[in-house]
């Protein structure tokens, strides 16, 4: 019944929304589609179609990044729909199965569905390829076609594709997060990683000297006891954790990694069992005695003890845990990006999360790829109209589509000042996703549940924007900076010596590592079968391992648990899968020299 | 059964009709087909346990391995002892649910003996609908129960003041195979009961008038009566258990697997899901399953050595 409901909804709409288009995003959309018009003769109006002249069309969007299941709702189906009738369905392996069940399963099915996303462009991707999964863009000129955003703005990306997996001539992908050529870090304010307080308690709980990552502990405590149940009358613990991100390790302490300036992949290669330095010729194992990971797995230990780990965290998805961050249940996050804590009322109250950091921090840092990370988008080879969806991803390379994607539909969060982007006051409210509703006209629902749930991004959002000279992200407009700050900016900022942002912060005092990024030419090593098997069957054990661990009763079983993981992990062929990772690391950091 | 058959056939109808043999023989037929698709077919997946699999090529473009799926199993000493330990899990659940299987026995007995039609229809009722939820339902239920925040048990222990904090029960591995068994049982019980209900109803009335006369108390009657008279389909439900022994299925450890309780949850079942489909390793996973048939076939002709035993004929 709902669902006739929408429909007859999503057909008014349409219609209110061609009027409105036609006047509304009219002078924007000429902007950015006559270069593209102008560069290629044979189809001036491929990017300038509108909806009503094709049919809907339904694609499975198959993304192995997306942690949403289901038909794609609010104002994004609805700038979807109305441009490019097109109504995404949107498959998770996260959700469905977690790992690669999902993908196994449909390879086997022998169909990827229409538009794929793969999370890094190993095993995965290359076996997609070899089977006949992907479509290739070259084939009957699609790209050149229906690919103009792409060749103008990603012409990198485009070559790193045919080098490293097309043999030279053909493309079937392309990475994601395109960036400028330039060095230094690509974050905009905040980074990846970098590990954040509730700043009005750390500072009530008289803001305290943190010098090593164990140091946030006594202090995670004494926030607890200063404030022991959150908005809605539950416990408040410092750490609430998910498993439905886990990959060969446990994701929340692999996070302590990368406060460290390590991370599981070197940016080429896919992730194994070692850690990977970002800008020096070092690394890990998982499992070494004096690693971060074994330091994380014993810092949870010690904070489970304290009481400061919520029980759920073996139980729970990752979308529980941002309900219990917005709820304020929680103290302490590793991503900036998960603080749905900080409403713009709790904001202006001076409650939130900031940066704290501890002195011997090295934080991760992602730096410019003109050429595209490793999360990559494809289009399924038994699309039906590949062309109409070659268009999509097009668009989505677009300034246009970039900005629309994030932000949303001109006139909703943003709207242009003298060429420039201004946050509406809608925007202010509901930005980054806060459960704003929107009006029916842009879809209705929520700002946060309408978002692009694709979830993998195709610009660096902090390069800069050609229609407006800015960068894309919000951010970083001068309206937005020129903005007064609120009270917990304004703590934050006296408290930290003047720096503005994390990131400068960071930046100044030298606790960044940047990754270099590098353009190889080949396809990754693939890895044989028989470690592959190995890494299967390891990681399971280091997965299941680690989580008990972590709720280990005492110090003799913490003990115990550790000497059978490592005892059993061996047994299992560890060792010949780390062997071959590192030879695979040695590579890269060839590379980075070149 | 010949007599009757040959009165039905259509011969008196004109003649054109087919011998007795192949008539019986194509009253069989759908049922033949259906054992060779749904048992015998699948028995070609074996296959993949001889080759280094991946899903998304073809058979024939996987290098072919011959048995060294089969060897890995043996040849590593943590990987056996891996084996081991799921066959260990799997032994022991499926030994457990056999001995509570006298449970549904005796929920028959008393429950027949309840006089007040409407409290037995109610208590048959309420003990049976369990079997038709599924089994992710079943853990949703106990997860609204037992979860630390909004768990049903967790705040009625806090407000009662047997503990100071939420205990996360679904996240240990103590007493894992008694849990699991009560939760089978608590779905499985009535379902189980109904055939020995009817068995009950079956038994000849004039033996409960007999014994009254000659001053039986009820549980007199209950033991010596109606006892041995459901003790033949006791019988012949242990047998078709025990044939079963291996399959103590996936789904039921599926939902309640995690991390803390994996050790002990782990059947054979579900062992092979998570190595093959989680980790990607579908052939040796063939293999391992493999296993199964192995000790299936063993089984069964150990249960046969015991119906020629007991009761002096045999199965098969």
């Amino acid at each position: 019944m709902n669902k006739m409901k929408k429909t007859g909804l999503a057909s008014t709409a349409v219609l209110l929304a061609l009027s409105l288009a036609a006047c509304s995003s009219g002078g924007d959309k000429n902007a950015s589609s006559s270069p593209s018009a102008s560069g290629s003769s044979q189809n001036p109006s491929a990017s300038a179609s509108s909806a009503p002249n094709k049919d809907a069309y339904k694609i499975d969007v198959f993304s192995m990044l997306s942690n949403f299941s289901g038909e794609q709702q609010g104002w994004f189906a609805k700038v979807v729909k109305d441009k490019f009738n097109l109504d995404l369905n949107i498959i998770s392996s996260n959700l469905e199965g977690g790992g690669d069940v999902k993908f196994s399963a449909m390879m086997s099915a022998g169909s990827l569905g229409e538009l794929v996303v793969f999370g890094d462009d190993g095993q995965k991707y290359l076996d997609a390829i070899k089977t006949g999964m992907l479509l290739d863009w070259t084939q009957d000129g699609l790209l050149d076609k229906y690919g103009q955003n792409i060749l103008k703005y990603a012409p990198k990306a485009i070559e790193k594709n045919k080098a490293n997996f097309g043999g030279g001539s053909k493309v079937y992908g392309i990475g994601f997060d395109v960036g400028e050529d330039k060095a230094g870090p690509s974050e905009a304010k905040d980074l990846t990683y970098h590990p954040n307080l509730r700043f009005d308690l750390y500072q009530k709980a008289g803001s305290p000297v943190i010098k090593t990552m164990e140091d946030y502990l006594p202090v995670l405590k004494k926030m607890q006891e200063l404030e022991p149940k959150s908005d809605s009358g539950r416990p408040t613990y410092a750490f609430s954790m998910w498993q439905d991100w886990d990959g060969n390790m446990m994701m929340n302490t692999k996070a302590w990694a990368g406060l460290n300036g390590f991370d599981e992949g070197d940016g080429f290669n896919p992730g194994g069992f070692t850690l990977i330095s970002a800008d020096k010729d070092e690394m890990q194992g998982v499992l070494d005695e004096d690693g971060f990971y074994m330091r994380g797995l014993k810092l949870y230990y010690d904070a489970n003890q304290m009481g400061l780990v919520d029980p759920d965290s073996l139980t729970q998805k990752f979308d529980d845990v941002t309900n219990k961050m917005k709820d304020g249940q929680i103290l302490f996050t590793w991503f900036p990006w998960l603080n749905t804590y900080n409403t713009p009322e709790r904001l202006a109250e001076g409650k939130g999360f900031a940066l704290v950091p501890f002195q011997e921090e090295r934080t991760f840092s992602y730096g410019f790829n003109p050429y595209g990370g490793n999360r990559v988008w494809a289009i399924g080879a038994k699309a039906k109209h590949p062309e109409r969806i070659m268009e999509f991803l097009d668009w989505l390379y677009s300034p246009e589509g970039t900005t629309v994607a994030n932000y949303g539909p001109e006139g909703l969060a943003w709207k242009l000042e003298g060429g420039k982007q201004v946050l509406t006051d809608f925007g202010k409210e509901a930005l980054p996703s806060n459960t704003t509703p929107v009006p029916a006209e842009y879809g209705g629902g929520t700002w946060r549940d309408g978002s692009n749930q694709i979830n993998n991004s195709t610009f660096k959002i902090t390069s800069i924007n050609p229609e407006t000279g800015e960068p894309y992200d919000y951010n970083l407009w001068s309206s937005t900076l020129a903005q007064a700050p609120n009270k917990l900016e304004e703590n934050w900022r006296a408290a930290m010596g003047g720096a503005t942002t994390a990131k400068e912060y960071l930046e100044k005092n030298n606790l960044l590592a940047v990754e270099k990024q590098i353009f190889t030419g080949t396809a990754p090593t693939v890895m044989p079968d028989d470690l592959t098997q190995k890494q299967g069957q390891v990681a399971q054990v280091i997965k299941q391992y680690s989580w008990k661990m972590v709720f280990a009763k005492n110090d003799a079983e913490f003990e115990k648990l550790k000497k059978e993981m490592i005892a059993k992990a061996k047994g299992l062929g560890y060792d010949d899968v780390l062997a071959f990772n590192k030879e695979q690391n040695e590579k890269v950091f060839a590379y980075r020299k070149q | 059964m010949k007599p009757v058959v040959s009165t039905a056939s259509p011969l008196a109808r004109g003649g054109r009709g087919i011998p007795d043999r192949y008539r019986l023989f194509l009253y069989a037929l759908p049922f033949l087909v259906l054992v060779f698709l749904f048992s015998y077919l699948p028995l070609y997946g074996w296959i993949y346990a001889l080759y280094n699999y991946r899903p998304g090529y073809s058979l024939s473009d996987t290098p072919f391995v011959g048995l060294h799926w089969f060897r890995s199993i043996f040849s590593n000493p943590t990987q056996t002892q891996e084996v081991m330990r799921v066959m260990r899990n799997t032994l022991a659940m499926s030994s457990l649910g056999i001995l509570t299987s006298v449970l549904p026995v005796a929920f028959a007995v008393l429950l027949t003996e309840i006089r007040t039609l409407w409290f037995k229809k109610t208590v048959q009722i309420l003990t049976t609908l369990p079997n038709f939820i599924s089994w992710v339902l079943v853990y949703s239920i106990a997860f609204m129960m037992f979860n630390v925040d909004n768990g049903l048990i967790n705040k009625l222990m806090i407000d009662l003041g047997f503990q100071d904090r939420g205990v996360n029960y679904l996240a240990t591995d103590s007493h894992t195979w008694l849990a699991m068994i009560l939760w089978s049982t608590w779905k499985g019980l009535g379902w189980g009961a109904i055939m020995y209900i009817a068995a009950i109803t079956s038994i000849d009335q004039e033996l409960y008038d007999a014994a009254k006369v000659d001053g039986a108390g009820r549980f007199r009657v209950m033991w010596n009566i109606t006892v041995p008279g459901i003790m033949p389909t006791f019988f012949v439900l242990l047998l078709l258990s025990i044939a079963n022994f291996i399959n103590n299925g996936m789904e039921q450890y599926f939902v309640f697997q995690n991390a803390i309780n994996k050790d002990h949850i782990e059947v054979l079942d579900l062992y092979v899901y998570n190595t093959g489909m989680l980790g990607a390793n579908f052939s040796f996973a063939t293999a391992v399953s493999m296993l199964k048939s192995l000790v299936s076939i063993a089984l069964l002709f150990f249960a046969n050595r015991l119906s020629k035993w007991v009761r002096g004929e045999s199965i098969i």
